[in-house]
């Protein structure tokens, strides 16, 4: 094979990048050809502040690895249909998703999203320090697999905690943060329509909201999740939660409460229409970070009421994963290692005030603290209680199975009866059993009945 | 031409020698047709076939084994009638597609009766009145999802400036399908009266002139020969709008999620929800094929009673 002769125009090339990397060092000549030139990866997840901020460091990342990243968002249910019908054709549309805590049982179960050891444990691939063993274990546990194996790595590790807005309202109605159920409808009667502000708000998303409520009246979802996975929710106790729970929304809620969105009432609170919600912190700390909030100064803190039978507030985590079907999964793998690095994560928080990461390294600075400490309050140790309570007894485990969303949707539409008095609680849930009986029998199910 | 001496010239082993001008004719009608129905039965008639065959099936994407798995192909169909959220969303179903075929149809004929008269305004407004049906769906779905949240809807702020508020429209189960009702026939109505103003501008003069010669009043005459001539029209306005009724989606999904409860949840909104939400894609077809079934009869029902109308010459 013949080969070709170096020009005139080849050797100067050579002799410039040489001279280059002897000024500016390795980065230059990396710089010079980099791995990614000309490859496109697409990326997809629901809509959340955390990427807001990311694809602000994009660009940087692209300039580096030469890549190009496309990177969609959408509203929560749309991206969870899309992106399940998408993987489950295999198909190679994605090449980064976030593996949504309500479907990693099912994602994962499916084989649907790759094994991310092999690109972890590579040293070609991954440098140690990048350090795995940095995320929080609670976080990282709904991405693993039963052997281990890891399918995400963790983004957000959310903590329900209670954000009051107007906290000046408890004040001058002689209350203070409510601790019990009881005391939750108590500061409610006394603080709503207090200066045209309703006490409550909540998202349309009850299999979230609710279930702390459902689990502090001693209720449950399924028996024994993962294990046996029959519903239990035709109890008194799901009964008496459900109640309870719609009260909160139509006494104490604004109109048309049952129709919002996550960010509906995370603009019901910033605008100070709406006082109490128990929610993710990352719809919390907007309270005092948000641009837009009108109640910087009057907002306030707390850990989640405990009900009778104790406090369940809920936590999750979402993480980013690849599709088994990219075609550019090397690449996808890079932007990973890249969006959760440290370096990364660390910006994210210090830079842009997110609070629900999910790198013990990044927690555990006093920079992280200092910016979590929101009107004198320290948010960062209410996160971190949340975080290790649902560790403790796995009572989130309900979440993760791969059946939830057929149940989580029958959760919602008993919540949305009971709150329109359609049905009473008991009745509401003991139509959500029933239904739940039937559609986990279409998956094929065992169950104890 | 001398049709004669042309077949005279004709090469005796030519393929067509012998046949009928009849028969030749159609064979070559269905030389012109059978691209249009291939492309037909490749994009309609294979989709559906498979729609079938998949409701014979348990088919779950979540599970791999069920694909192609024939063991129980009546199980989706007998599932199908102890299902009381499919029960109850055929009759919200029904009652969706009765208020708003009804309303748009008859809205649509007031509204073209008006605008066949004649005038400078009336001609500029029938451009106006098509706005809604030309928008995207979802854009209709958006406008009429501000309208009716209270936080931010002119409509409810005017309300309440009158002193009278008015609660959620979407998240009330007493008002939450006039809602959709409304906001469909907003969209739709203008379609109807499209196509009846076309049927008026149509219509022969000399059928109301001689009603009114012999000394028939305005209504009389509407009653008895405009109705009569519009018959037809009307009637395909109707058809096209249950059919169309029956597909409703985006107005759905977007105000209400099929809420509160399921006093929104049409069929069609439940079979999706089936389908992409707990991947049930043969339940979800069973689903699909009874409501193409449904709007089968239906359409032939009412073909049956209403007829075409009559042609006027």
């Amino acid at each position: 094979m013949p080969q070709s002769r170096p020009t005139r125009r080849t050797v100067l090339k050579g002799a410039a990048a040489a001279a280059a990397a002897s000024t500016v060092g390795f980065p230059a000549i990396v710089g010079f050809a980099k791995e990614f030139d000309g490859v496109t990866i697409n990326g997809a997840s629901f809509q959340h502040v955390f990427f807001n901020y990311l694809k602000e460091y994009i660009p940087e990342f692209e300039e580096q690895s030469g890549m190009k990243v496309n990177f969609n968002t959408q509203a929560f249910p749309v991206y969870n249909q899309r992106t399940d019908l998408e993987l489950s054709t295999k198909g190679s549309a994605l090449d980064v998703v976030n593996v949504t805590f309500i479907y990693t049982g099912r994602w994962i179960g499916a084989g649907w999203v790759e094994n991310l050891d092999p690109f972890v444990n590579d040293p070609n691939m991954t440098p140690s320090d990048w350090d795995a063993s940095d995320f929080v274990g609670g976080a990282q546990s709904s991405l693993q697999d039963k052997a281990g194996s890891t399918y995400g790595f963790a983004w957000e590790a959310g903590a329900m905690i209670m954000g009051m807005s107007r906290g000046d309202l408890l004040d001058q109605a002689g209350v203070g943060v409510p601790e019990s159920f009881d005391d939750l409808i108590n500061v409610c009667d006394k603080i709503h329509n207090q200066e045209r502000v309703t006490a409550f708000v909540a998202d349309k998303l009850h299999h979230w909201n609710w279930i702390p409520y459902l689990m502090g009246h001693g209720g449950r979802i399924f028996k024994d999740p993962p294990g046996n996975l029959t519903p239990v929710l035709d109890t008194p106790e799901a009964a008496k939660a459900a109640e309870y729970y719609a009260n909160l929304l139509t006494s104490y809620g604004p109109s048309g409460v049952l129709s919002y969105t996550d960010d509906q009432a995370m603009r019901a609170q910033i605008a100070g229409r709406s006082n109490i919600r128990t929610q993710a912190i990352g719809w919390m700390t907007p309270l005092v970070k948000h641009e837009d909030s009108k109640v910087k100064d009057t907002a306030r803190y707390g850990l989640m009421p405990g009900g009778p039978a104790g406090n369940f507030p809920g936590s999750n985590s979402h993480g980013l994963g690849i599709p088994v079907g990219s075609k550019n999964k090397r690449a996808a793998w890079e932007f990973i290692k890249w969006a959760m690095s440290k370096e990364t994560t660390r910006r994210i928080a210090l830079e842009k005030g997110y609070s629900a990461v999910c790198r013990r390294s990044v927690i555990s600075d006093p920079a992280y603290r200092e910016n979590m400490t929101l009107n004198g309050q320290d948010v960062a140790s209410i996160y971190l209680k949340v975080l290790e309570l649902g560790g403790k007894s796995g009572y989130m485990k309900y979440r993760t199975v791969p059946i939830f969303p057929q149940v989580g949707d029958k959760l919602n539409k008993a919540i949305e009866r009971v709150a329109t008095r359609q049905q009473n609680g008991a009745e509401a849930m003991a139509q959500a059993q029933e239904e739940a009986i039937a559609d986990l029998r279409k998956a094929g199910v065992e169950m104890d009945v | 031409m001398n049709i004669r001496a042309t077949s005279a010239r004709v090469a005796p082993n030519a393929p067509w020698r012998g046949r009928s001008f009849a028969s030749l004719q159609r064979r070559f009608y269905w030389y012109c047709l059978w691209p249009a129905l291939v492309v037909m039965i490749v994009i309609t008639l294979l989709p559906t076939a498979y729609l079938v065959l998949t409701s014979f099936t348990p088919l779950d994407l979540t599970r791999p084994e069920t694909q192609w798995n024939f063991s129980t192909p009546i199980l989706q169909y007998e599932l199908l009638l102890e299902d009381r959220r499919l029960h109850n969303s055929l009759w919200v179903q029904a009652k969706l597609s009765f208020w708003t075929v009804v309303l748009q149809v008859f809205l649509g004929f007031l509204f073209a009766l008006l605008l066949n008269m004649q005038g400078g305004l009336l001609q500029a407004l029938r451009t106006v009145f098509l706005i809604p049906m030309v928008l995207p769906p979802i854009v209709v779905a958006i406008i009429w999802k501000v309208l009716y949240t209270p936080d931010i809807s002119p409509f409810h702020w005017f309300m309440e400036w009158l002193g009278l508020p008015v609660a959620s429209l979407i998240t009330d189960p007493d008002t939450a399908l006039m809602a959709i009702v409304i906001a469909d026939i907003w969209e739709w109505f203008p379609f109807c009266m499209l196509m009846i103003l076309a049927a008026l501008q149509m219509m022969p003069e000399e059928l109301t002139d001689a009603a009114r010669i012999d000394g028939a009043t305005a209504l009389q005459v509407t009653w008895y020969i405009t109705l009569p001539y519009l018959k037809g029209v009307l009637m395909v306005a109707g058809l096209f709008r249950l059919i169309d009724s029956i597909k409703a989606f985006p107005l759905i999904f977007i105000l209400t999620d099929g809420g509160p409860g399921t006093v929104t949840e049409v069929t069609n909104f439940y079979s999706y929800i089936q389908a992409f939400n707990f991947s049930y894609l043969g339940y979800s077809s069973a689903i699909t094929v009874l409501l193409v079934g449904i709007t089968l009869v239906l359409t032939w029902a009412v073909i049956r009673l209403v007829g075409w109308g009559e042609r006027v010459e």
